[in-house]
């Protein structure tokens, strides 16, 4: 503060904290808040709203609990509401993506990180960089359309003689997912690769070296040496793509499969379909809250502290 | 927030622009053309229809003066999530939702009503703005909607490859003869009509838009029989793109999908086909906003979509039908016959035009909608 005063004076300095101020209080602060309130309310005409039905309530959180359906998981059949089993939907194919990207991404970072000659780093990395100055909503179209039925990718496969005839691959081959999993990986891969990067970076060659003088084998050389050491950046990689991938809208919209559903979808049929924005506010709070507890609780499990990642 | 920023909305530095601009162009503002210049209308309406723009406004603007803000919006839940805003900080006099959504909006304080005598309700084809769609644009006895163009949502079907019983029914979308390209709350709808013109309804399809218990028992059945047929459904359309590239991209051969889909893929092999039990028809209009600053000019403005020119140019843009009498004749003769190849007059007389749908019927509609996808 004292600094920017000195650098600054006082009117410069004055206009940065009035900005700031405002860009925190009137576009992001007041905006939540807002929307924090509303979502205890109930949905209701203009004309009642302030009357004697304009009262607090938690009801547009149970409807999380309502509407119970039948399923099944492995097998097994079960009834659950239909807006949990889309929350479970999407936290499990995110944490599928999130365990793709990380082993796609730790072996070309390890590669840039120690493997790859000084010379050739800039140019490497600017090649991973170039996808990214084309937008997301570009990228996932592209998607779009190497997958479809009458696509590039089934006409190549079949003209090869190696798919007798076409498949539906947004419709998922695996899982009604597939197309999504695949949209999320592309989209996010460099916000793994480049944390892992910059935490390999760090470590000494000497204690590669050392390891490998010392009889490790190249897989003990990883699991002990270069893995723990690189857990903080894996652990920032896996906490940014698995937030981004449950939180994206554009990815589960434009590769959806006539199965899939995303929570986020949920959230914008409320917003908009519905118009009812005080469910809607309520499902995107609950939606922040469940993926926090989500995201806490594995990385208790993989003993990860906040402020490892931090780091 | 918004009342903070209202100082410093675009109009008001267009007027204060314009100010200056006037001092320096006095001379050529002498002109009959700008004298005869009456204001503006701010219009929010749809995305996508470039010809409004090109071809409708400035025939407006050269009969009347008006000049047309135009806002473009891509469906009319966030017209009606923009008017919610725009009720408390303005600047919208004019806005476009379909014939059964005005009521829901009309509840939410958004509406003002219109005054006749400006308008001219002799131009409008008859069963648009008299009759039962009359009735619809009123409450009270006031008048609170005007129509700009109306559509079908029916069959599009491939014409080589889409299984079509004689006559062709919307029961054709769930054969497994056939890939299809929906929206899941339509085609709830669908087979709610398929399964009601079967007689295998215990109560009348219709009864679930004003009965939430009606609602939920029908809603139910429709939703079993729908799941049932899931396994040809090759892709969901929620706009004129989706549903497109359903049919090029990914090789549907039949679709319930809104006309324009149709129209658009005429020449690449596909028919647009009423079902036997009626298409689905929608009725598109203008309301005007509670707080609406520029209200004759609005006035004018909807009147003139009643005009053959207006009404024809209006239904041009968005490949759909006119609202005017005399219009047919100026229309594109590619979209006239277009719409003479699927409706005849016994097609036309079985339009079902879609029913007022509450905003707790929205809700539910959501829910079942979602349990139709997860299926």
């Amino acid at each position: 503060m004292q600094d920017l005063l000195r650098r600054y004076g006082a009117t410069l300095t004055g206009a940065f904290v009035v900005l700031t101020a405002f860009w925190l209080l009137a576009l992001v602060i007041l905006p939540n808040v807002t929307l924090f309130e509303s979502s205890f309310r109930y949905y209701l005409p203009v004309v009642d709203i302030g009357g004697p039905k304009d009262v607090y309530t938690l009801a547009n959180y149970q409807k999380f609990i309502n509407n119970p359906v039948e399923t099944s998981f492995l097998g097994i059949p079960f009834t659950m509401p239909i807006h949990m089993i889309t929350f479970f939907n999407t936290v499990i194919f995110s944490a599928i993506v999130t365990v793709i990207t990380f082993v796609l991404s730790y072996p070309l970072a390890y590669y840039l990180a120690k493997m790859v000659s000084p010379a050739s780093l800039p140019t490497l990395i600017l090649l991973l960089f170039i996808p990214l100055w084309v937008s997301e909503a570009l990228r996932a179209f592209a998607w779009y359309i190497i997958l479809t039925f009458n696509g590039p990718l089934n006409s190549s496969l079949v003209g090869l003689g190696l798919l007798d005839s076409p498949i539906r691959w947004q419709n998922g081959v695996v899982t009604a997912y597939d197309a999504i999993v695949i949209g999320l990986v592309y989209t996010y891969v460099l916000f793994m690769v480049f944390p892992i990067y910059g935490s390999i970076q760090s470590l000494d060659r000497n204690q590669i070296e050392a390891a490998e003088d010392l009889g490790a084998k190249w897989w003990q050389t990883h699991w002990r040496v270069v893995l723990p050491h690189a857990k903080p950046g894996i652990a920032s990689g896996c906490v940014m793509v698995f937030m981004l991938s449950a939180g994206s809208l554009l990815v589960p919209t434009v590769l959806p499969s006539t199965r899939s559903n995303w929570f986020t979808q949920t959230i914008q049929v409320l917003m908009l379909e519905s118009q009812d924005w005080n469910s809607g506010a309520a499902y995107s709070f609950l939606y922040i809250l469940l993926c926090t507890v989500v995201v806490t609780l594995v990385m208790w499990l993989f003993k990860v502290k906040l402020s490892d990642i931090a780091k | 927030m918004i009342k903070l920023i209202k100082p410093l909305s675009r109009r008001t530095f267009l007027q204060a622009t314009a100010a200056g601009a006037g001092l320096l162009a006095a001379p050529a503002i002498i002109s009959s053309k700008a004298l005869a210049s009456s204001g503006e209308v701010n219009f929010t309406g749809w995305a996508g229809y470039p010809k409004l723009a090109e071809v409708v406004f400035p025939a407006f603007t050269k009969a009347t003066g008006i000049k047309v803000n135009f806002t473009e919006l891509p469906d009319q839940d966030a017209m009606f999530a923009q008017a919610k805003v725009a009720v408390e900080a303005g600047g919208i006099d004019v806005i476009e939702p379909t014939i059964d959504r005005w009521g829901g909006w009309n509840a939410n304080g958004l509406l003002q009503s219109l005054d006749e005598s400006k308008l001219a309700m002799g131009n409008y084809l008859p069963g648009l703005a008299d009759g039962a769609a009359g009735e619809r644009s009123r409450l009270d006895g006031k008048l609170y909607y005007v129509p700009s163009n109306w559509g079908t949502e029916a069959l599009v079907a491939n014409d080589a490859n889409a299984k079509l019983s004689s006559p062709p029914s919307l029961g054709d979308l769930f054969s497994a003869d056939n890939q299809v390209v929906l929206r899941p709350h339509s085609t709830l709808a669908a087979m709610g009509r398929y399964l009601d013109a079967q007689g295998k309804l215990p109560r009348p399809w219709i009864d679930g838009y004003s009965d939430m218990g009606a609602m939920v028992q029908l809603w139910d059945i429709a939703l079993a029989e729908a799941i049932k047929a899931k396994g040809n459904v090759v892709q969901w359309w929620s706009g004129e793109n989706e549903a497109n590239a359903g049919f090029t991209a990914n090789g549907a051969t039949l679709g319930l999908c809104w006309d324009s889909t149709g129209y658009n893929l005429r020449k690449d092999g596909y028919k647009y086909v009423a079902p036997t039990e009626g298409a689905f028809a929608w009725h598109q209009g203008f309301v005007m906003m509670k707080n609406a600053k520029n209200v004759e000019q609005g006035l004018e403005f909807m009147k003139f979509v009643s005009t053959p020119e207006g009404a024809a140019g209006w239904a041009t843009a968005f490949s759909s039908n006119p609202v005017g009498k005399g219009a047919a004749d100026l229309m594109d003769p590619d979209v006239k016959a277009y719409y003479n190849g699927t409706f005849n007059d016994e097609a036309l007389s079985k339009l079902w035009w879609w029913p007022e749908q509450t905003a707790e019927f929205i809700s539910k509609r959501g829910e079942y909608a979602d349990k139709y996808r997860a299926a």
